[in-house]
């Protein structure tokens, strides 16, 4: 490692928090690496139907002349077995990967919190039955749940979501309950209660801004898992519909022309990796940059 | 003339962090002679741990970085020996006792398996075999050395099973299994309570006289020192400012930083006390009668058993207004548990406690009570919320004693001048500033309601000597001004002398003696009082005269000793 410049021992370090935030995530090739990636993803999911280089593809659109065309040429990522350009329905694919990850984070961690808060704040017994269901719904089988779910309901994105949502909120509740607990033994929070601060005040004033490190990298890595999860649903035929694009889809059909075109099944994966990888970096490098130990 | 044990010349060490580099050793030159005890004084973050953490090697590099110099282990250098070689040293060469006797053990495994363990890795390393009962018996041997005699019956326990002391014991004859020349110490006894420091001290010198060790001690106790050294460095800011035979630095200390670190700690004895005029008013702040505090807490499978813990016996006090009174004790005494009676986080179990002459009961809880007493704790890492600004914190008991929004801002002005802050301190986060400004952020959270009443968690001993005289300054001045009761809680008797108007020593739950600071001190009457005074290590001759004498016969009738074990 390069040596910086020297700074004298008298100097008092004057970077804000937020500097110092920045200049720890700058010397963080993990977390920048999973940066760059998550924000290409999430630059061609928005911006998919101008950067797509076949629109069309993205619906019920059939190209026989062009099917099972091999990557390279016109195509980046090669056709699939109607002919649709497979690049594009991986930009398209992102953007249900992404919405998938907006929604159930999006209200699991919020309950999820919330639960953990409260039941290291209450103790007794309303710590009790929390921590108790909290550990039922962490027996059950996620993938079980999910398929009584979208075999009561039917099988969508919507129900997709809401069968990962009803088990996800657990982990954050286990998470949380531990950061916050363990909070509760320090002294500010008897200075909160001495000043006669609300019950509210002290759990989301005083006791919420500690586990929100905690919180933003337990979320980043369960993006990625998330998507994994939605993919194995799509997989399964739980998921998302055809003609949808969905990665999991993709991959479950192109599965279906292996070996001789790879591709079909290989690039929707590579798309998957890519976009798990990138939030187990970013995941990662938040971690180390925020000192949380999960 | 002596040989040397271990010579460090032109020692310089830098930190790189995200790129910073930082030097924090500047041309450090030490030398230790055999038989010598050497200290290494200074203020936390002086360096000292690093130094003690690069001579044994464990100090990880990167991020540190040795740039110039050498450290000469009886002429054979250790900064460019194998990662072998060196570990061949350890313990055998130069050994160590940490400051926690806690943390230095692992909790899950018997004192025999950990010390077995450094027994049965030297013998590996230096090509030795020993039998399983050979080194058993030699573990023994080593903790008589210790002064514990019941080595059969320490092997077979956990650490927690332990008495602080008697932990600390274990770990010195830990680091003596392998017959080491050299024993590092860091600040051996801080994280004791003061009876036992000075046990442990003793047999630190009697070891380093009967076994021939060499002894580099890190503190920054002047008064440890005094009691141990024979050669003092003084170190500021990662250099060595100040060397010399101890009676002479002590007599006449020459460089600025040791004279002012000298000044700074708070005569036990002498004429340099500072004696607390007495402002008793006839009315009382607090009166309490009778107090008694039991926890109780249900314990087994089926709950039946019950764990009684009598944190506080008959406790009656009168603290008058205006008083700053001190309550003493060592650690367990139920100091602290007293404190949350006044502040009516833990109910009494039985006895009238009453705060400005209006019974608990019904006055706890209210906006009044918040209004009339608040506390100051201890560690301002602690008590201060980590991730809200200074702003944000000093707002707390104004909006929760129905102050109106608009004045927020001008009274958290007000606040920050009473404690001398700098108004612009009011949106940093606690990170951002020194630890004795963080108790003067604490302090004046405590004051932003107009309370009448302080109690003082020991507000200054998570703080280096220099800044706990400004703290105390800083506290003097805020009574003066708004006329203020202190309940100050402390082990630091130095401290109380100079500070309190009367004083209450506890021992194991009860009140031992009460009284004016001055008469106290001059003659303390319970055996408990008198055995802690002549435990504090002080740094004058003329201050060791004035100590009450204590017998070791009168010692023992009133504390534990830490060589026995006690079930």
């Amino acid at each position: 490692m390069s040596d910086g410049p020297v700074i004298k021992d008298e100097a008092v370090r004057t970077l804000s928090g937020g500097q110092m935030a920045w200049y720890r995530f700058k010397y963080n090739p993990s977390a920048l690496i999973g940066m760059f990636i998550i924000i290409s993803v999430i630059i061609g999911a928005i911006f998919a139907p101008w950067l797509a280089p076949s629109p069309e593809s993205a619906g019920a659109h059939v190209d026989f002349l062009n099917r099972h065309s091999p990557p390279g040429g016109d195509y980046l990522m090669g056709t699939d077995n109607v002919g649709r350009d497979i690049f594009s329905r991986v930009l398209f694919g992102y953007r249900v990967s992404l919405g998938l990850v907006v929604g159930v984070l999006g209200i699991a961690v919020p309950f999820g919190v919330l639960l953990g808060l409260t039941a290291a704040y209450a103790g007794g017994w309303t710590e009790w039955i929390i921590m108790r269901f909290t550990d039922v719904m962490l027996a059950i089988p996620p993938l079980a749940m999910a398929l009584a779910v979208t075999a009561v309901l039917s099988p969508n994105l919507v129900n997709a979501m809401i069968a990962i949502t009803l088990l996800w909120w657990t982990w954050h509740t286990r998470l949380i309950y531990r950061i916050a607990k363990g909070q509760m033994t320090e002294d500010y929070v008897e200075a909160a209660k001495v000043s006669g601060a609300s019950h509210a005040h002290i759990l989301f004033r005083e006791l919420l801004p500690n586990c929100i490190s905690a919180i933003a990298v337990k979320t980043s890595l369960d993006a990625g898992f998330v998507i994994l999860f939605g993919a194995a649903l799509s997989f399964l035929g739980l998921g998302v519909q055809p003609p949808t694009p969905d990665l999991g889809t993709m991959v479950s059909t192109g599965s279906e022309y292996l070996p001789e075109y790879w591709w079909e099944a290989l690039m929707p994966g590579f798309a998957i990796l890519y976009v798990i990888l990138g939030f187990n970096l970013l995941g990662d490098g938040l971690r180390d940059m925020m000192d949380v130990e999960l | 003339m002596s040989s040397r044990i271990l010579e460090v010349s032109g020692l310089d060490l830098s930190f790189t962090t995200y790129g910073q580099r930082t030097k924090v050793l500047h041309n450090l030159n030490f030398h230790l002679d055999a038989g010598e005890r050497v200290s290494l004084i200074g203020q936390s973050g002086s360096g000292k741990t690093v130094t003690m953490r690069t001579i044994i090697g464990t100090l990880p590099m990167p991020p540190g970085k040795v740039e110039n110099g050498s450290i000469q282990y009886e002429g054979q250098e250790l900064l460019t020996l194998s990662r072998k070689q060196r570990n061949r040293l350890k313990g055998t060469g130069i050994s160590i006792v940490l400051q926690d006797p806690l943390l230095s053990f692992n909790p899950v495994l018997t004192i025999h398996r950990q010390m077995d363990d450094i027994v049965r890795y030297a013998d590996m390393r230096n090509n030795k075999t020993r039998s399983r009962t050979d080194r058993r018996s030699h573990i023994i041997d080593t903790l008589k050395k210790v002064q514990l005699s019941d080595g059969e019956h320490i092997l077979g326990s956990y650490p927690m099973q332990l008495s602080g002391g008697m932990r600390q014991r274990v770990l010195i004859g830990m680091s003596l299994l392998n017959n080491p020349r050299l024993l590092i110490a860091d600040e051996p006894g801080t994280a004791l309570d003061v009876t036992t420091q000075q046990e442990i001290l003793n047999l630190l010198n009697t070891l380093v006289s009967e076994e021939g060790l060499t002894l580099l001690l890190i503190t920054h106790n002047l008064g440890v020192v005094r009691e141990m050294a024979d050669r003092v460095y003084v170190m500021q800011k990662g250099r060595i400012v100040e060397q010399g035979i101890k009676d002479e630095i002590f007599a006449s200390p020459k460089h600025p930083y040791t004279l002012e670190l000298m000044n700074s700690v708070l005569p036990l004895y002498g004429d340099k006390v500072m004696d607390v005029a007495d402002t008793h008013h006839e009315e009382n702040a607090i009166e309490i009668r009778g107090v008694n505090k039991i926890f109780s807490r249900k314990i087994g499978i089926f709950r039946r058993k019950t764990e009684i813990n009598h944190a506080v016996k008959e406790v009656s006090l009168d603290i008058g207004r205006g008083d700053i009174f001190g309550i003493a004790g060592e650690s367990g005494s139920g100091k602290t548990t007293l404190a949350k009676i006044f502040l009516g986080l833990h109910k009494p179990s039985s006895g009238e406690v009453a705060i400005d002459n209006q019974n608990l009961d019904e006055f706890h809880g209210s906006t009044e009570f918040r209004k009339t007493v608040q506390i100051v704790y201890q560690n301002p890492g602690s008590s201060l919320n980590p991730r809200r600004t200074v702003a944000d914190q000093l707002k707390v008991p104004l909006k929760f004693t129905g102050f109106s929004p608009e004045h927020y801002h001008s009274r958290i002005e007000e606040l920050l001048d009473m404690v001398e802050l700098p108004r612009s301190y009011a949106s940093m986060y606690p990170h951002e500033l020194s630890g004795g400004q963080k108790q003067r952020v604490a302090i004046a959270r405590a004051l932003s309601c107009h309370p009448k009443i302080l109690v003082l968690d020991e507000p200054t001993s998570a703080l280096d000597v220099l800044i706990q005289n400004s703290v105390i300054n800083l506290l003097h001045r805020l009574r003066d001004e708004f006329d203020l009761t202190y309940v100050f809680i402390s082990h630091d008797l130095s401290l109380m002398r100079n500070f309190c108007n009367r004083v209450a020593i506890m021992f194991r739950g009860e009140i031992c003696e009460q009284g004016r600071t001055r008469d106290i001190f001059a003659n303390p009457q319970h055996p408990y009082t008198r055995a802690l005074l002549s435990s504090i290590p002080v740094i004058s001759v003329e201050e060791e005269r004035l100590k009450p004498v204590v017998s070791k016969a009168e010692r023992n009738a009133v504390l534990t000793t830490t060589t026995e074990l006690t079930d």
